[in-house]
């Protein structure tokens, strides 16, 4: 299904297969969509009409005003930002410099670092966050900021040291040549020459880091208890504590999206852009 | 990449200088991402795997040396041999399989112009932005057993209401077809970004050939495409293993751990048991696993990626 074969001559079939085309994908845009717009739906309903979203008109955003009024929810919303607003930044300092040295050098060390983050990729969540939990309580940093943000920074640091590899490899190195035999340190090369080219990739690995940061569960429910609530935590436990309040629920679960909507709606053609491995 | 790609120099001076500034250059641009990886992930791993050989429980911590009695534990638990085991395993696989398929028919439609298809790639890209968390909530919602809006429609339709969400098949159901739901955008993210890398020229050729769609897409699209499909492969397959917010929301590995996966399992021996030791004994034991699935699937990787340059 390329641009030539879309081309071909089929006077007969080609309008229907246009409309088939159309059709399914209309059908596959509602399936994606669904559940966003029921979530919605639910938000606006007045607790009364809550059990009967599809019947009744009478909509209302009392569920909003209700969880905005929640200090403890308007709190994770800024936990939530504040980390993955610091995690994108710090990550992306870390692991520019690592990606740049995997593409740009071979050898025993770049072959042994390679290795490393691959094994460490493999190596699940909950295998490290586990112990984690004791480490943080013996250095005095659990359920406070710092002991949040650290291990946010550590998640990404294998896989996006690995895509940042593939967007330097995708960048001619004969201007940091150049630069080199000019009489440029290595640090300057790197600096001057090779982290301008790397803007759009690091727009992508940007957006990507915020979006896993602020949607991140497992870390985040291990690593915090009262002081620093965030959004995917305090969500889940709303499951179990207000069960059956679907209306507060639905009302925060979308305003945990608006954030990320955004970011992805002005970032899509970065992460579009800067995606080639 | 070819050699000719590096900044590897040659020293003028020509002493066989294996620790030379280069190296030391190499070192430095690694040192802040090395060390953080060494105190969050590698430190915790070796306490994590002291642990393991402990008797810890979290409400009487003895600490004492137990050997391998902890392995023997998770090893000879009917539930995780019987149960967890083979859920990650089907889970891993039914996700990567149908996101993968998925990804790639959305990614060839997506690859040529229409109208529309501003709309459409944002709608496609929405599962993105969703927390797992939420995505499972929602999907919890839905699948409500009483005011769920599926049984709504079944109810509507003249079929009978289904309690979707404690029963074993249904509920793994449902955790596969969300997990596709939230991955499969990122198929279709990389493989576009694939797609649209590839030469034209060939296309070209069989165009004029005459050469049906079928045959385009079996000889040389997915050829073509091969590196890439394997990296998501492996991307998501490790990935999926370790998924835990969206059972722990949807059914929270129930209706009684038939629908657990591994690393829920895990975290239920610590922290619901309270049995560090098991716990992380079990930890282990799935990080073994993976990591030699891990490396196993790097080895096609590897295989592929040459095969194709």
């Amino acid at each position: 299904m390329t641009d030539a074969q879309h081309r071909r001559p089929g006077a007969l079939g080609s309008r229907a297969r246009r409309a088939f085309f159309a059709l399914a994908l209309a059908g596959v845009c509602v399936l994606f969509a669904f559940p966003v717009l029921w979530l919605m739906l639910t938000s606006l309903r007045p607790q009364s009409g809550v059990y009967y979203v599809h019947k009744g008109l009478e909509f209302t955003l009392d569920s909003y005003l209700h969880v905005l009024r929640d200090e403890r929810l308007v709190q994770a919303f800024i936990n939530s930002g504040l980390i993955a607003t610091l995690a994108t930044v710090f990550s992306i300092l870390v692991t520019v410099s690592s990606g740049y040295m995997l593409s740009r050098f071979r050898g025993p060390i770049s072959s042994t670092w390679f290795g490393a983050i691959y094994v460490l990729r493999c190596v699940p969540y909950i295998t490290w966050v586990l112990p984690l939990y004791f480490v943080t309580q013996s250095w005095g940093v659990y359920d406070t900021y710092i002991g949040l943000l650290l291990p946010h920074i550590a998640v990404h640091i294998c896989f996006f040291s690995w895509l940042m590899k593939g967007f330097f490899d995708g960048i001619d190195p004969s201007m940091e040549h150049a630069a080199l035999i000019d009489g440029c340190t290595r640090w300057g090369a790197f600096f001057r020459v090779a982290l301008p080219s790397a803007v759009p990739a690091i727009s992508a690995l940007a957006v990507l880091c915020w979006l896993f940061t602020w949607n991140e569960f497992l870390f985040a429910l291990i690593l915090t208890g009262q002081n620093t609530p965030v959004i995917t935590v305090v969500m889940a436990q709303f499951v179990s504590e207000m069960g059956l309040e679907w209306n507060l629920m639905s009302a925060t679960a979308m305003l945990a999206l608006v954030p990320a909507f955004l970011l992805t709606l002005f970032g899509q053609k970065y992460v579009i852009r800067g995606l080639r491995i | 990449m070819e050699q000719t790609q590096t900044l590897q120099m040659k020293t003028p001076r020509s002493r066989p200088a294996w620790f030379g500034e280069q190296q030391r250059f190499m070192l430095l641009l690694i040192a802040p991402a090395a060390s953080l990886l060494l105190l969050f992930q590698v430190l915790p791993i070796v306490i994590g795997a002291n642990a393991s050989f402990r008797d810890w429980a979290l409400n009487n911590p003895k600490k004492t040396w137990v050997g391998l009695s902890q392995y023997l534990n998770v090893l000879s638990d009917a539930a995780f041999l019987q149960i967890v085991l083979p859920n990650t395993f089907f889970f891993m696989f039914a996700s990567v399989t149908l996101s993968l398929a998925a990804g790639l028919a959305l990614a060839l439609a997506l690859n040529r112009p229409f109208r529309g298809q501003h709309l459409v790639q944002t709608v496609l890209l929405l599962p993105l932005m969703v927390a797992p968390v939420i995505a499972a909530i929602m999907v919890r919602w839905m699948f409500n057993d009483q005011f769920g809006i599926v049984n709504v429609v079944m109810e509507a339709l003249g079929a009978e209401a289904q309690p979707w969400l404690t029963q074993r098949w249904s509920a793994f159901a449902i955790i596969v077809l969300t997990d596709v739901w939230l991955w499969t955008p990122w198929f279709t993210l990389l493989l576009l970004a694939g797609l649209q890398s590839l030469p034209k020229a060939p296309f070209e050729a069989a165009a004029i050939d005459g050469t049906s769609s079928w045959r385009v897409f079996r000889h040389l699209t997915v050829p073509m495409l091969a590196p890439v499909i394997i990296v998501c492969i492996v991307i998501r397959s490790i990935d999926a293993f370790r998924t835990f917010d969206i059972v722990w929301a949807l059914t929270g590995g129930g209706p009684s751990r038939q629908t657990q996966l591994f690393s829920l399992y895990a975290y239920e021996q610590a922290f619901v048991f309270l049995d560090f030791g098991k716990g992380s004994a079990a930890a282990i034991t799935g990080g073994l696993i993976i990591t030699v699935v891990g490396l196993a699937l790097y080895r096609v990787l590897d295989r592929v990626t040459r095969a194709s340059q």
